[in-house]
């Protein structure tokens, strides 16, 4: 890289001029940076844009703007290839502390500090790019999820190899009489049209079917992918699609509901090929069905069997019994539930079973007789009731993922990884807490499906795919919901949630634009979500390493193997670029080219700490950018006001985040530590998965480092913040402050 | 003759349900009565009831057929429409108590027929077929003595203070009864409607009244 | 002003009870331009009882002959007053056009006498005809007497606007919880509406007047919240509500141990003393069982 020119600018637009004096603030870059800022009164328009771009022709290559947050005018301040780096003058200083004030001008000198400090330590990322990249994506699976996956991926341009184990296409869909409505009005079954999906994959000259092959090895990364399957063959592919879809629930556990007691009690799929072979007769006298009932939650949302609900059997039962009045109006069918679970559409269909008479029991059932007789604990009519003359009685059962492959053994190697690395739902001990503190996670079994790795991926962090705690693959379900913790490997249908077949099929489309991206993406170097065409990718100094691990454990990803020597090897495209690596290296080997432990730290002290005299205490609060800046950012524009005396350091996540940021800080004179940053947990909000979760994880050693530093634990706290805390957080960072000067300063002031 | 509802023979058998979902007048709409019990927390009279609404249309589902035709659930509906408007099913709750209550008096229950309402509709029905007008004096009057005779007095006594003030107010004349002129055109027609009542209860199940009645409800 | 000729069924109760609910509209339409022509030899409509000692047949055949007859009169709105009426006539309406089976039972019925109705009149209440025909404008444009200062919580009840108030063909007119027509009745006359929740409940309509013990709560209720508000009358568009509420306070008053004694009348002896008529003969406030002295006192 050609010598560093940086040049500064500011802007006294938006209020800034006023509320603040600029002249001083060009004199901290002048004095203690030796920098010639030039501010402008509108740094965005054309005039200010069109001022920085002259000075790049004219050799400048690394800019620093103080002015608005780095989340706004990101588009007006993109001079790539050079870096941009920015100082928030605007919303976390002028729009949420009083103009004019004292400490509103060191609020805003100690920002631009930040920025003009950390200049040195960065440069502009050169991405990782290695050779050839395969455009190929490979789906697992050829049910209505995986057929879906491979017509989609195909129209969209790429080459697909579509894998099943068994010996035909179609899934479950091949057993089912109907299917539940998914076209207006939506009020009674429909055609199985599933052969139709069949015949377009097979017509698709750019899908490759492999059937009655599994996955016996997968190594390499997103982009070169090395798929071994069961024949011997090795495929190269760039993005793997799951749709292994589903297994029934294992009813010979319902012998408390009749399964097994007679003939004619049955689960939902076993009914559903009966009526897909004609009208449902009884299996013990061949008599045609003419009173059924069905029992929902059969084994599902208990705790015994499967504890979740299963989105679907409600809906199914309902179809059911509708086939069943449309072949013999005169049917009695009865539906025995807790609650009737019909999302979305499907209550139009819950509406006509009930026109067409189906009758709703509310209750539980109490017990199911050799007779057929079901008593049913009735809710509604308060009293236990007898069904007698029951031709058949059908257990609406649940789906269990095939997050595991059933057809493999389970491996020792890795089996303890497929519960998380790091317990979702260990209680997070930190320090001290702020605000409400997270209540205790009622700790319950993994249900993980017996079964050997779907994959077998040769990752340091072993072969399986990260599960949630019932054993769905490990999705964020509102917000990254295709993404596993494997980059480039997205799930979809009834693998990651149950889900019915139109839902599975949008499924699919969504997993497969994903796969679409992770492809086009590796082959760029650049990062998928969230770092959406992040170049950068952690380097690592390997004359330092001591080899302790703690990377290749950590990394939310799994993107970090170990090499012959036992060096950690980053494998870039799995890369997420979160640094929750750097934040783990207890040596400081891992950097970014933008982005490193020593940037932060010469943030941090380049903040200029007052003498405890001035009364003035400094507390650090270390953000996370995902939704902790942004909803400070919202404070801001909302005009919320919190103590001048709080300096925000944004970072890539909590999990990047060393534990010797927080001791540089305290020993430089902070007299507070907040890292603010998403929900850990089994219902995490971190947009890396695990990064705060190691955050907590790390701050609940820090105890002792504080106490052999003389200071008080509670000195250091973590918060959790979401994206729609702009009015809490203020009150959250007061209360801090507040309980902070309650301790007193901090005595390592002045050393 | 009418044709009388099928009893159950069993628990959820669905004859009755079925009968009434036919037969009752707004019952097609019945069906689709989700439980949700907006019925009975609307109605200003719910605590008095033997059963509110939404568990008395669960019970006729269950096949209680006696509890449901001998509850006062159906007499004590002050015909408020509250639930009618409210259902988010649009089922015609009022509409449907009505009606079963006159099955319930049709098909003989002694609670039914004992019941004020019972009592006061025959009073008030009197007056209407035979005059082609309610008077008030006399349906109120019949409707006391129908209790008996002492009874009739004792309630005629302590009602007269009102009855004076209406008098008195000229709300309540003493002469002959209001009437139609043609109160024989009105006997007819009533006389050929009540053949036409009894030959559709005796038509046997289904259809005495017409299905797709939405009894009134936003169309 | 135009004008404008309705059927008027003025209902059974115009003969007794609410006389004087039928005297003070007979006095006050006129001058908002609607004239009455009175339904011929009308009946009974049944009410909310007749059903069960009569049935269905002979209780939409009552309304139906009503209808019939009103039909022969060549005007498109059949009008009334009565809440119990503007129900009964509006449903067998609406069931005689909508529905062949009724209307095939009902005019064989009528077939005796030589009658037939096929369901085309509206079925409206008066309360809608001043909403949507007169306009508060032209009421207004009447009052000559301002009720200035007058308290007056209106009560609505239910069957005037439940279950037919956001129906076609006589509905559309105001909603079922929160209706505000009487109100702006009340505030054109000059008078205040005083702020009262309990402008659509229940007075237990006739099971009040067989079993009054099961509903006299209900009545204490409406009474009480209008006493609470400081107001001087209650006013309503219901026959049945206006002598429920009415003739029932001495009976709560010894039940409960209140002292209750607030005139109810109807909105339309308000009109009529807005408009500067006669409190006797137009107006009829003489025949209340509680005097209507605060309306009294401002007539002229």
């Amino acid at each position: 890289m050609s010598e560093r020119k940086t040049g500064v600018y500011l802007c006294s637009g938006c209020g800034i001029g006023e509320a603040v004096n600029v002249a001083t603030l060009e004199g901290v870059a002048k004095s203690e940076f030796r920098m010639e800022p030039k501010t402008h009164a509108c740094l965005c328009g054309d005039e200010g844009v069109g001022m920085i771009k002259a000075d790049i022709d004219a050799g400048v290559n690394q800019v620093i703007v103080a002015a608005c947050s780095a989340r706004v005018m990101t588009d007006r301040f993109a001079f790539e290839p050079h870096l941009t780096i920015r100082a928030d003058l605007r919303e976390k200083v002028i729009w949420s502390h009083p103009a004019g004030d004292e400490d509103t001008q060191m609020l805003a000198e100690d920002y631009l500090r930040m920025a003009l400090s950390q200049a040195p330590k960065v440069t502009a990322p050169e991405p990782w790019v290695d050779g050839d990249y395969s455009q190929r994506i490979c789906v697992l699976g050829g049910g209505v999820t995986g057929l879906t996956a491979a017509k989609e991926a195909a129209a969209l341009g790429h080459d697909v190899l579509l894998i099943e184990r068994s010996d035909r296409l179609g899934g479950h869909a091949l057993g089912a009489s109907k299917r539940l409505p998914h076209r207006p009005p939506y009020d009674s079954p429909e055609p199985n049209d599933v052969d139709a999906l069949v015949a377009a994959v097979k017509a698709e000259s750019r899908i490759v079917v492999k059937m009655s092959v599994t996955v016996t090895k997968t190594a390499g990364m997103p982009g070169k992918f090395a798929v071994t399957l069961s024949d011997g063959s090795v495929e190269d592919v760039g993005a793997i699609v799951i749709a292994t879809g589903w297994r029934p629930y294992d009813a010979t556990k319902l012998g408390h509901l009749g399964y097994g007691a007679s003939p004619d009690v049955v689960t939902n799929v076993e009914f559903e090929a009966m009526l897909k072979a004609g009208r449902p007769q009884r299996k013990s006298s061949g008599q045609p069905v003419k009173s059924v009932a069905f029992v929902q939650c059969a084994g599902s949302r208990d705790p015994n069997h499967l504890p979740y609900c299963s989105n679907v059997c409600c809906a199914t039962s309902l179809k059911q019994a509708l086939e069943l009045i449309q072949a013999d109006p005169l049917t009695n069918c009865y539906v025995i539930y807790e609650e009737m679970r019909t999302p979305g559409v499907a209550e139009e269909l819950y509406r006509a079973a009930q026109k067409a008479g189906v009758i709703f029991i509310k209750g539980k059932v109490k017990g199911v007789g050799a007779d057929l007789t079901v008593t049913v604990a009735d809710e509604l009519v308060q009293a236990d009731i007898p069904l007698q003359g029951l031709d058949m009685v059908v257990l609406a059962t649940g789906m269990v993922p095939n997050s595991t492959n059933p057809d493999a053994a389970a491996e020792e190697y890795g089996a303890d990884l497929l519960k998380g690395d790091v317990d979702p739902e260990a209680p997070i001990k930190v320090a001290g807490y702020c605000g409400s503190e997270p209540g205790a996670h009622e700790r319950r079994e993994q249900a993980i499906p017996p079964g050997g790795p779907l994959l077998n991926l040769q990752y340091r962090q072993g072969p399986h795919l990260p599960v949630l705690h019932d054993g769905f693959a490990d999705s964020h379900y509102i917000c990254f919901p295709y993404e596993t913790r494997r980059t480039g490997i997205y799930t979809c249908g009834p693998v990651r949630r149950p889900m019915d077949w139109a839902e599975a099929a949008e499924d699919a489309q969504g997993a497969v634009l994903k796969a679409v991206q992770a492809v086009r993406s590796a082959a760029a170097g650049a990062a998928l979500h969230p770092r959406v065409g992040d170049l950068s990718f952690p380097k690592i100094n390997y004359n330092q390493c001591t080899k302790c691990r703690r990377c290749t454990v950590e990394c939310p990803f799994g993107a970090i193997d170990e090499n012959a020597e036992q060096y950690p090897q980053v494998n870039a495209t799995r890369c997420r670029r979160c640094g929750t690596c750097m934040g783990a290296c207890p040596v400081r080997t891992i950097s970014f080219d933008n982005y490193s432990v020593e940037m932060l730290t010469t943030q941090i002290k380049s903040v200029k700490i007052p003498d405890e005299f001035s009364g003035k205490p400094r507390i650090l609060v270390i953000a996370c950018e995902n939704d902790a800046v942004p909803s400070l950012d919202m404070a801001g524009i909302k005009r919320n006001s919190w103590s001048a005396h709080v300096r925000v350091l944004p970072v890539r996540c909590l999990g990047s985040v060393s534990l010797l940021c927080v001791s540089d800080a305290l020993s430089v004179g902070y007299d507070g530590v907040m890292l603010m940053g998403c929900k850990p947990g089994d219902d995490y909000q971190c947009h890396f998965v695990k990064g705060s979760a190691m955050a907590a994880e790390r701050l609940s050693k820090i105890g002792e480092t504080l106490k052999s530093m003389m200071l008080e634990p509670e000195r250091v706290v973590q918060v959790e913040a979401s994206i729609a805390d702009a009015d809490r957080l203020p009150k959250v960072i007061d209360e801090f402050v507040d309980r902070i000067m309650g301790i007193g300063f901090n005595p390592f002031k002045g050393f | 003759m009418t044709h009388a509802s099928p009893t159950p023979t069993k628990k959820y058998d669905l004859n009755f349900a079925r009968w009434v979902y036919e037969n009752v007048d707004g019952g097609d709409r019945m069906a689709l009565c989700m439980q949700c019990g907006t019925c009975s927390g609307s109605c200003p009279v719910g605590q008095q009831m033997d059963y509110g609404p939404r568990k008395l249309f669960m019970m006729i589902r269950a096949g209680l057929k006696e509890e449901v035709l001998k509850s006062n659930t159906l007499w004590n509906c002050v015909s408020c429409y509250n639930c009618v408007v409210r259902c988010p099913r649009k089922v015609p709750v009022t509409y449907i108590l009505h009606d079963l209550a006159t099955v319930a008096v049709r098909e003989g229950y002694a609670e039914a027929k004992e019941s004020d309402n019972s009592r006061f509709a025959k009073a008030f029905w009197w007056s209407a077929a035979k005059y082609g007008r309610t008077d008030e004096r006399l349906v109120t009057a019949l409707y006391y003595f129908s209790f008996g005779m002492g009874e009739g007095y004792k309630r005629g006594m302590a009602n007269m203070p009102i009855a004076m003030g209406m008098v008195k107010t000229k709300r309540m004349h003493l002469g002959m009864p209001h009437k139609c002129k043609n109160t024989g055109e009105l006997k007819k027609i009533l006389a050929k409607a009540a053949e036409i009542e009894a030959r559709s209860h005796a038509g046997g199940a289904g259809n005495a009244n017409p299905a797709g009645g939405t009894a009134g409800h936003d169309k | 002003m135009t004008k404008k000729i309705v059927s008027y069924y003025p209902g059974c109760s115009s003969q007794a009870s609410a006389v004087h609910l039928d005297t003070s509209l007979r006095a006050v339409m006129p001058k908002l331009g609607v004239e009455f022509k009175e339904v011929q030899d009308w009946n009974c409509c049944g009410a909310s009882v007749g059903h069960i000692a009569g049935g269905h047949v002979p209780m939409a055949a009552l309304s139906g002959r009503n209808l019939a007859n009103a039909k022969t009169d060549g005007t498109s709105d059949f009008v009334t007053p009565c809440a119990a009426c503007y129900l009964n006539s509006h449903y067998t309406n609406e069931k005689i056009r909508d529905n062949a089976k009724v209307r095939d039972e009902v005019n064989e019925a009528l077939g005796v006498a030589g009658k037939s109705y096929d369901g085309s009149l509206n079925v409206r209440h008066i309360c809608e005809v001043i909403v949507n025909d007169v306009g508060m404008d032209a009421v207004k444009a009447q009052v000559k007497n301002p009720l200035t200062g007058l308290k007056v919580a209106g009560y609505i009840g239910c069957q005037t606007v439940r279950p037919f108030a956001r129906t076609e063909r006589g509905g559309m007119w105001d909603t079922y919880d929160d209706p505000t027509f009487l109100n702006d009745f009340i505030s054109a006359t000059g008078a205040t509406a005083v702020p009262y929740t309990k402008k659509t409940s229940c007075c237990g309509g006739s099971v009040s007047v067989m079993s009054p013990e099961k509903t006299l709560h209900l009545i204490k209720d409406i009474v009480g919240e209008a006493q609470e508000q400081g107001a001087d009358v209650i006013a309503t568009p219901c026959p049945l509500c206006q002598t429920n509420v009415e003739m029932y306070q001495t009976a709560l008053n010894q039940k409960y141990g209140t002292n209750f004694n607030i005139p109810v009348v109807f909105y339309s002896q308000l009109f009529a003393v807005a408009f500067g008529m006669d409190p006797k003969k137009d107006a009829a406030l003489h025949q209340h069982l509680i005097s209507a002295d605060p309306v009294l006192a401002r007539a002229k």
